[in-house]
């Protein structure tokens, strides 16, 4: 334990809440105060030392992407016993087939519509998690639930967890970035990337391939020269002040976060600097063709790739915003004109982030890096009532899972004959979270963080590792 | 699970028996009965293993039930003993035995009978199952002590750990400390100097201690001293001025609230007083205290969906949401942890949750019209300018004239008087939407004669009927986007229309009518809000040939108010005292609104679909938490009585906890370092009598928050220098025992409230609305910061418009609160983002620049006179020599701003002393 890291565990023992060391209580993350992003053990080792997290949110249709069901067709048009008469937007209609074809795909045979073209030509690295269900039908409550564990405000990220567990492999760049939508914010915002009640040096810092991080760049009222000068009297003034409380970590720490900030005044505009990559690599992503939004998106998932490529323990990347956040369609909620709707945003999502997934396996990168892609419920196999489009459906709902420590062109759990309900191995957000976490090498039970009056987990009481899914 | 690493519980369960009387029963309960628990439950639920906290061994656990707080065996009610519906499986997902087969009919049958003719166990028909609370906060506190000052009693444990206090801290550190501690704000560098003086170490004692008396008796008075503390209360309770979730939407005027919390602390309003006017400030004449019920964050109807299911767990969720600001702030205990079973620490049972939630059960999240004094401001100015309006209604009507009146959220059309059966409004757009409609009598109370009671039919154009948005909705009292619509299709000739049929004969002369009063009501800053969807209409009565036939027109009435110059004056003056009235008289406020309480449910595992006994309004049962009431009491009589029991002097909790917050945020840590949290989870205090001393004086001095901080302020502990010494950091590094005042970085606020105040510019006014720093948006978009630094936003940052979970891009890196959940204490934490928006915000570079210019204001042209200026203003000192020498060099070769903005980055500046 370094100098720095005696503040915090004697804060944490203050507070008489050290871990326990009987083998069940929590395992505390050992915090050097003075770079509380310096990489730090899992609680056993896995292959996978990195996460990107591709989320979309909206809900994606998991009926007319991943989850083939022969029966819609058949039922086209009926509406058979068991479906409710009313669902979150209001009463429902009839069935309705998938609005594209489903093919066979890769050397698995894996169906998947013709929606998604590109990274339907991936299934085979791809492990599908199809009998997923949540506990609400509304987006903000269902983005905070998938990304926080909680349904309700104020809880701490799942990158922030991961954050507050590793710390980080680089030390000039933030250890968790969130790439917002170029639209905007997803409905939850901040609390996607947030902190909640964990300190705030483990929430993601938010950028994008076009936006730097706020305060980032030197201000333009002063030189390059003056900004030296600046820092260099400030260290010489903490310098002096730290004389007078020799070993303090709580000041240590404060000036080694301004020597970080120093380094990413430089690392970030590299690391942003996408132009310099080469032109099959744009052309690969599609930074280039399609819609300006497609573009943009393009641009974050090369992003993205640099981000991981240079140790960021935590990128999240977003594939849709709010819904006043930009043009026509703001993301995947297609309650009317599904067809029109979910076609634009695949577009957007489709060859970048196929791109994005075959770039870091081309590269080596998926054997220390997983890769989950989610969304916070699905679609119902029904329009809604003279309709044109699906409603919410929390009761299953795909995502699927890559890279290190998962199976490859696997597929785990079943919806119903229609994808209304999980059938087969339901599976829970929190078994869900609880899976992601035990594949970074962390016990969801183990990971918490003592706040009014409960040691708290991404898993609150809930959830077991899929071991299944597990490579 | 958490429960396996505690060392000890909280209950000691305890069977007590007593003599025997023997019960005929025809069912053999050894022969028959038992086997059967015997093969199928006692493994996991008996002497040895009590899974889910459940016995089923012995009669009295029967009685008690596990974990789930509900019975296992209701005697006679097979209907309500949990133990028959988990082995019905009626429940899939709390099916027993688990993962086997369900037990054999018949024996199920058997268990239900055997309870139904009383569950008789022979030998055991007195046993009860009894919790003994032994965790100290749940006990009465102590009162009889050794010591009698707070440093006596820290003294004590010092010397028993070998350490001792430090000496006393120098003069600048002191007034530093003790001002950001009371007020939140850096001293001047004048008030420093002064005090330099007074308490020169070359004064007698007396002098210095009065020097000191002198400083903390002016802070206290200070208005900025409720500023301060209302920001620790307002974090404990997660208020914020947005409902967070998806639209997350500005709560109008939710800032009378926090207004009403700093002036409680700047008039030391008594504690009790406090609890009693924010948990029923509606009945006691402080309308704007009841923002506390509801300062937590919920979701809108508007984003709950429409599934009935959906709509019951949110309001659920809301009750819980009050629970929690109740429980944590005011009780200290985490009282969601018994929403959906027992207390795994606590003595806190689900049915004292649910006992909870009906003494609030009449509590809604929304905004209401506070109640006021008569003699108000407010009410004062809203009487005047009533009677300015009444005069130029007056002058309009003795001319004939009819008009409409702007009330922003809604509009009045003032007609002359018509005397009538029935009447028509007959619209001239095709697409038109009305939430509530009121027709008003011309005499008199000006009755509304649509109010439901009073029979009147509504009839719409049967031709643009909209068969989900009947005219229903247009008297039932609910505002919003769930109104009256009348939609004209592509090829039909008529517009929509309303008809309006009395049962008796009518004289009415004006209408008030909205699209969606709701905005108007609940909310602000929001794009396209209060703009009326139904457009211009004409209104018609009956001519004595049985024809409708037009009386006015609004069209008309808006454009003789524009041409004619006369009419012109007096509208602009009717509309120029509405504007006034809007803003000065009374408001509507996001302070909690009270509906008539539904009768409370027990919910088995949090569920709204699980309803089982039906409870009362009272506090946890094993704290003595009968209220006294009649369980059909109103609303307000029950939460009432929960303060009354929250502060009656026999509470263990409710002093404790507050004298204890008290002493956390004097000293960075409480005596039992979890604030909001004193159960079994929690930590214990350090000094648990000297807590107990402090509570007794606390109550004594009739609840006095001003009295508790001055006794602690006053005490050698507090006036100890921080510096560290090697015994010290070798027996207790983190200074809890306090052998020296403990260093930490200031809050937040501190840093930006002491930039504005050194560079001259803070706007010293206390309360009102918010300033703004985000954009107005639409409803379902995200807030923007548009400025956060711009003169508007120079005031102290408690006035910084407070939104859940949005990022103010500079302030929010230091830890500030997201406003989610309960914050008794904020986390520290120190991250490359507070650097960079340190050095480089918009805020900072500009608070710079102003800073130099008042150092060269006041020092003129000499360089080193204006440096030193800058090291008074930021810092309340001199530089040392050599602080001065590199602080010229950077001054001459870059910028005397550029000196400031060092300084405002420096670590000095940034902790407290």
């Amino acid at each position: 334990m370094s100098l720095g890291a005696i503040a915090l565990s004697q804060l944490l023992a203050k507070d008489n809440l050290l871990a326990s060391t009987s083998g069940v209580g929590p395992i505390r993350p050992d915090i050097d105060d003075e770079n509380p992003y310096a990489a730090r053990n899992p609680h056993f080792e896995m292959p996978a030392k990195q996460v990107l997290v591709i989320y979309c949110p909206g809900a994606v249709s998991h009926v007319d992407t991943f989850d083939y069901k022969p029966d819609l067709y058949k039922l086209d048009g009926q509406k058979p016993p068991g479906i409710p008469q009313v669902t979150f937007e209001g009463p429902t209609g009839n069935i309705a087939k998938p609005f594209w074809d489903f093919k066979p795909r890769g050397e698995s045979g894996k169906m998947v519509s013709d929606l998604l073209p590109n990274l339907a030509g991936m299934v085979d690295d791809f492990c599908f998690m199809h009998s997923l269900t949540t506990q609400t039908s509304a987006h903000p409550q269902g983005e905070n639930f998938m990304n926080t564990g909680f349904t309700m405000e104020g809880f701490p990220s799942f990158g922030a967890w991961v954050t507050y567990a590793l710390g980080c492999e680089t030390d000039e760049l933030p250890a968790f970035v969130a790439i917002n939508d170029p639209r905007g914010l997803a409905r939850s915002g901040k609390n996607n990337f947030g902190s909640g009640f964990l300190p705030a040096a483990f929430q993601g810092t938010d950028f994008t391939a076009s936006n730097p991080p706020a305060n980032l760049g030197r201000p333009n009222a002063y030189t390059s020269d003056a900004d030296r000068a600046s820092v260099s009297l400030l260290q010489r003034l903490n310098a002096k002040h730290l004389q007078q409380f020799p070993g303090d970590a709580d000041l240590a720490a404060r000036i080694a976060s301004y020597e970080l900030a120093g380094r990413m005044q430089t690392s970030v505009p590299d690391v942003m600097d996408i132009a310099n990559e080469p032109a099959h690599v744009h052309k690969s992503y599609g930074t280039e063709s399609g819609t300006e939004l497609k573009k943009a998106y393009a641009n974050n998932c090369i992003l993205a790739r640099r981000l991981l490529e240079k140790g960021v323990r935590v990128v999240q990347l977003f594939n849709g915003s709010d819904p006043a956040g930009g043009n026509g369609i703001t993301n995947w909620d297609s309650h009317s004109e599904i067809e029109k709707t979910h076609a634009m945003q695949a577009e957007i999502m489709d060859q970048p982030t196929a791109a994005l997934i075959a770039d870091l396996k081309q590269r080596g990168m998926l054997e220390h890096t997983l890769v989950v892609w989610c969304t916070e419920f699905g679609r119902m196999p029904f329009l809604q009532a003279n309709g044109t489009g699906r409603d919410h459906n929390p009761d299953a709902f795909t995502c699927f899972l890559a890279g290190a420590g998962v199976k490859k062109g696997f597929s785990y759990g079943e919806s119903d004959e229609f994808g209304f309900k999980a059938a087969v191995n339901e599976t829970s957000v929190y078994d869900f979270n609880a899976t992601l976490l035990h594949l970074m090498g962390l016990n969801h039970e183990r990971l918490t963080y003592y706040h009014n009056g409960l040691e708290r987990r991404l898993t609150n009481v809930h959830g077991h590792v899929v071991k299944d899914v597990l490579a | 699970m958490i429960r396996q690493w505690l060392i000890f519980q909280f209950v000691a369960m305890v069977l007590v028996t007593s003599s025997e009387i023997t019960l005929a029963s025809e069912i053999d309960f050894e022969n028959d009965v038992y086997p059967i628990l015997e093969d199928n439950c006692l493994f996991c639920h008996g002497e040895d293993e009590q899974e889910s906290g459940l016995r089923l061994d012995r009669r009295g656990y029967m009685l008690r039930g596990g974990d789930s707080g509900l019975a296992a065996v209701v005697p006679e009610h097979p209907e309500k003993s949990y133990l028959i519906d988990v082995i019905n499986h009626v429940d899939e997902e709390m099916a027993m035995p688990p993962d086997e087969d369900k037990i054999a009919d018949e024996d199920i049958d058997l268990i239900t009978r055997w309870i139904q003719a009383g569950a008789v166990w022979p030998g055991q028909m007195d046993d009860i199952a009894e919790e003994e609370i032994d965790h100290w906060a749940f006990l009465p506190r102590q009162t009889e002590f050794d010591q009698d000052c707070i440093d006596d009693f820290l003294r004590e444990k010092l010397a028993g750990a070998g350490v001792s206090f430090s000496d006393t801290a120098d003069a600048r550190s002191l007034i530093r400390r003790a001002s950001i501690v009371l007020t939140g704000l850096a001293p001047t560098p004048e008030r420093t100097t002064q005090f330099i003086e007074a308490f020169a170490e070359d004064r007698d004692a007396e002098e210095r201690n009065a020097a000191y008396e002198n400083l903390i008796e002016e802070l206290l008075a200070s208005p900025h001293f409720g500023e301060r503390w209302a920001q620790h209360w307002l974090d404990v309770i997660r208020w914020a001025e947005t409902n967070g979730s998806e639209s997350n939407l500005y709560r109008k005027n939710a800032w009378m609230y926090r207004d009403y919390v700093v002036r409680s602390f700047n008039e030391d309003k008594p504690y009790d007083e406090f609890i009693r006017e924010q948990l029923a400030g509606d009945v006691l004449g402080h309308g704007d205290a009841t923002g506390f019920l509801v300062a937590g964050p919920h979701v809108p109807a508007a984003t709950v969906g429409q599934e009935p299911t959906a709509i019951r767990q949110a309001r659920a969720d809301r009750m819980d949401e009050v629970l929690q600001t109740v429980g944590a702030s005011m009780m200290g205990v985490t009282i969601g942890c018994a929403r959906c079973h027992n207390h795994k620490f606590d003595p806190i049972s689900i049915q004292d949750y649910y006992s909870m939630s009906a003494a609030f059960q009449d509590v809604e999240f929304g905004s209401r019209f506070p109640e006021l004094a008569d003699d108000h401001p407010r009410v004062l100015r809203s009487t005047q300018l009533r009677s300015h309006l009444d005069d130029q209604r007056q002058e309009m009507r003795s001319n004939g004239w009819a008009w409409v009146e702007d009330w922003t959220g809604y509009e009045e059309v003032h007609f002359p008087t018509q005397t009538i059966d029935e009447m028509r409004i007959v619209f001239n757009g095709r697409w038109v939407m009305l939430d509530e409609m009121e027709i008003l009598e011309a005499d008199g109370e000006h009755r509304n004669v649509l109010a439901p009671e009073l029979g009147a039919v509504i009839t719409d154009n049967p031709s643009t009927h909209v068969a989900s948005q009947p005219t229903s909705n247009l008297n039932n009292g609910v505002f919003g986007t769930k109104g009256w619509r009348g939609v004209s299709k592509k090829g039909n000739k008529e517009t929509p229309w309303l008809q309006f049929e009395f049962p008796k004969t009518v004289s009415v002369s004006s209408i008030r009518l909205s699209s969606n009063r709701e905005d108007f009501l609940e909310t602000d800053y929001l794009e396209g809000m209060n703009k009326s969807k139904y457009g211009d209409f004409n209104i018609e009565i009956l001519d004595d040939d049985g024809q409708w036939r037009p009386f006015a027109s609004t069209a008309a009435m808006r454009k003789k108010s524009t041409d004619i110059e006369q009419r012109q004056a007096l509208q602009q003056k009717i509309q120029e005292v509405i504007g006034a009235l809007i803003v000065e008289g009374p408001q509507p406020a996001f302070l909690a609104q009270f509906v008539e309480p539904v009768e409370t449910f027990v919910l088995a595992r949090g569920s709204p679909e699980s309803p089982r006994d039906r409870v009362h309004a009272a506090a946890p049962n094993r704290l003595g938490g009968d209220l006294g009431i009649d369980p059909e009491s109103p609303g307000a009589l029950r939460r009432q009585a929960f303060a009354d029991w929250l502060v009656s002097p026999e509470n263990p909790l409710t002093a404790r906890v507050m004298a204890n917050r008290i002493w956390h945020h004097i000293f960075g840590s409480g005596i039992v370092p979890t604030p909001s949290d004193f159960g079994l989870a929690g930590a214990p205090p350090t000094h648990p009598e000297l807590l107990d001393w402090l509570t007794g004086q606390f109550i004594e001095s009739n609840w006095s928050m001003k009295s508790m901080v001055r006794m602690i302020v006053l005490s050698d502990a507090f006036k100890q220098s921080n510096a560290p010494n090697e015994a010290g950091l070798a027996k207790d590094a983190t200074a809890q025992l306090l052998w020296r005042f403990p260093p930490r970085r200031v809050e937040a606020e501190v840093i930006r409230d002491s930039v504005l105040q050194a560079s001259g510019r803070l706007d010293p006014t206390i309360g009102g609305p918010s300033y703004r720093i985000h954009n107005v948006k639409k409803r379902y978009a995200q807030w923007e910061v548009v400025d956060n630094h711009g003169d508007e936003t120079w005031r102290r940052m408690l006035y910084q418009e407070r939104m859940r979970r949005v990022d103010d891009r500079i302030f929010t890196a230091f830890d500030f609160p997201d406003c989610g959940q309960i914050r008794a204490k904020r986390p520290v934490s120190t991250t490359p983002l507070q650097a960079l928006n340190l050095m480089n915000s918009d805020f900072v570079v500009n608070q710079a620049t102003l800073l130099a210019e008042r150092a060269r204001s006041e020092r003129g042209d000499a360089i080193d006179a204006q440096v030193i200026r800058c090291f008074e203003l930021l810092l309340c000192r001199q530089p040392s020599q050599d602080e001065l020498e590199a602080s010229i060099e950077v001054a001459k070769t870059q910028s005397l701003e550029l000196l400031c903005r060092t300084l405002i980055n420096t670590n000095e500046f940034a902790f407290l002393p």
